[in-house]
């Protein structure tokens, strides 16, 4: 398993962005959820990831459309090309939108062959620390 | 015989020295800053070379106001021009661009550095290639000159644009000076230190100062950034849409 911590450097652009092309106040990222779904769209592009999976759960079968941190920095959290292809059912970790809608800002995510890459979300930063000191 | 001995000594010395700060140019003059280089966090420090943040600022009224008037711009949507595929430009673009990497391309008349963020590039040029002041065109990563002073290179960059969307803004009366030297850390890696000042009679009462670590990636590449590529694909995305007659 790669995983490794850019977070910091993976969120600034520019002094106090998110992220480029637009901004990123919409997703919470003081919160991590995992979705799981099958991968109907993926393009491994900056400044963005592209990804749109085919979901099923309690609110039903629908297609649901993320963005993610930028390729390059995905590649030195462990990506490689082709890791991820259309057909293959994957989990990927989001930063969920604040309005509590479908979709939400990929951080990491674990393929179908269960290699797990990217990064460690401010959420899952403090998820690791409150079990560290034993209060989670 | 003690002066041929403290001669040598010194001889030794500085070989030494040589040799643990990296390599030196073809004249064996000054060191070799070429190669990929990535944020150098020393131990205690948040990821990201403590970009963001610090103290404040020691702006004029002016510069404060202009300042306010564009955070009250963007803030509601959290817009950055990195946000329209623009790269930081100076002194942004020198203290991390984002916390991606930069490789530096040196040869004795010109040095190459470009941040991967965005593709921004700047050429610090050193000797005859520096451009006459009268041939200069104002920029975001304005012109900048270089010149060794030992193993110290100073750059100084002038012709930048006035720019509030930065931690660092300035006027374009701003001028800013890098000293660039070469350090070793505690595991042995090799240290490019960047000392920068800046100053703006216009933005600023006194000369602003930040340090800027960068850390040698052995065998490192930069990656390509095509910022505008999502877009470009989300219009052709509509086109096609379009043709085949869905909204």
């Amino acid at each position: 398993m790669r995983f490794i911590v850019l977070v910091a450097a993976a969120l600034v652009i520019g002094g106090a962005s998110l992220a480029a092309h637009h901004s990123a106040i919409q997703f919470d990222f003081t919160n991590s959820k995992p979705v799981t779904g099958v991968v109907k769209k993926f393009i491994a592009i900056n400044p963005h990831m592209q990804l749109v999976l085919h979901v099923k759960d309690e609110k039903g079968e629908r297609d649901i459309e993320f963005e993610g941190h930028s390729t390059n920095n995905m590649y030195r959290a462990g990506y490689r090309d082709n890791m991820i292809k259309v057909g293959d059912t994957i989990t990927v970790y989001i930063a969920p939108l604040k309005d509590g809608g479908d979709g939400g800002y990929v951080t990491a995510a674990q393929t179908a062959n269960g290699t797990r890459f990217g990064l460690r979300s401010r959420a899952e930063l403090e998820q690791e620390r409150l079990k560290a000191e034993g209060k989670k | 015989m003690q002066r041929p001995f403290r001669a040598a000594t010194s001889m030794a010395a500085a070989a030494l020295a040589l040799l643990l700060l990296g390599s030196t140019d073809a004249r064996g003059q000054q060191p070799d800053f070429t190669g990929v280089w990535t944020t150098y966090n020393e131990s205690g420090q948040a990821p990201g070379g403590g970009r963001g943040g610090g103290p404040p600022l020691p702006m004029t009224d002016v510069a404060k106001q202009k300042v306010a008037k564009y955070q009250a711009l963007v803030q509601p949507t959290g817009d950055t021009p990195g946000g329209f595929c623009l790269g930081t430009g100076m002194p942004g673009s020198m203290l991390g661009s984002g916390g991606y990497p930069m490789e530096i391309v040196q040869r004795p008349e010109q040095i190459m550095i470009v941040y991967e963020a965005h593709n921004e590039v700047r050429r610090v040029y050193l000797g005859d290639r520096i451009v006459p002041e009268g041939d200069r065109l104002p920029g975001r990563n304005g012109h900048s000159s270089g010149r060794w002073e030992g193993n110290m290179l100073v750059v100084e960059t002038s012709h930048l644009v006035e720019q509030v969307d930065q931690r660092y803004a300035h006027s374009d009366k701003a001028k800013i000076v890098e000293r660039y030297h070469l350090e070793k850390g505690p595991k042995a890696q090799t240290v490019l230190v960047a000392e920068m000042t800046m100053t703006d009679p216009v933005f600023y009462t006194a000369p602003v100062t930040t340090v800027k670590k960068w850390e040698k990636v052995p065998n490192g590449h930069l990656l390509p950034y095509e910022c505008a590529e999502e877009t470009w694909i989300k219009h052709l995305e509509q086109l096609e849409n379009k043709a085949a007659g869905k909204k």
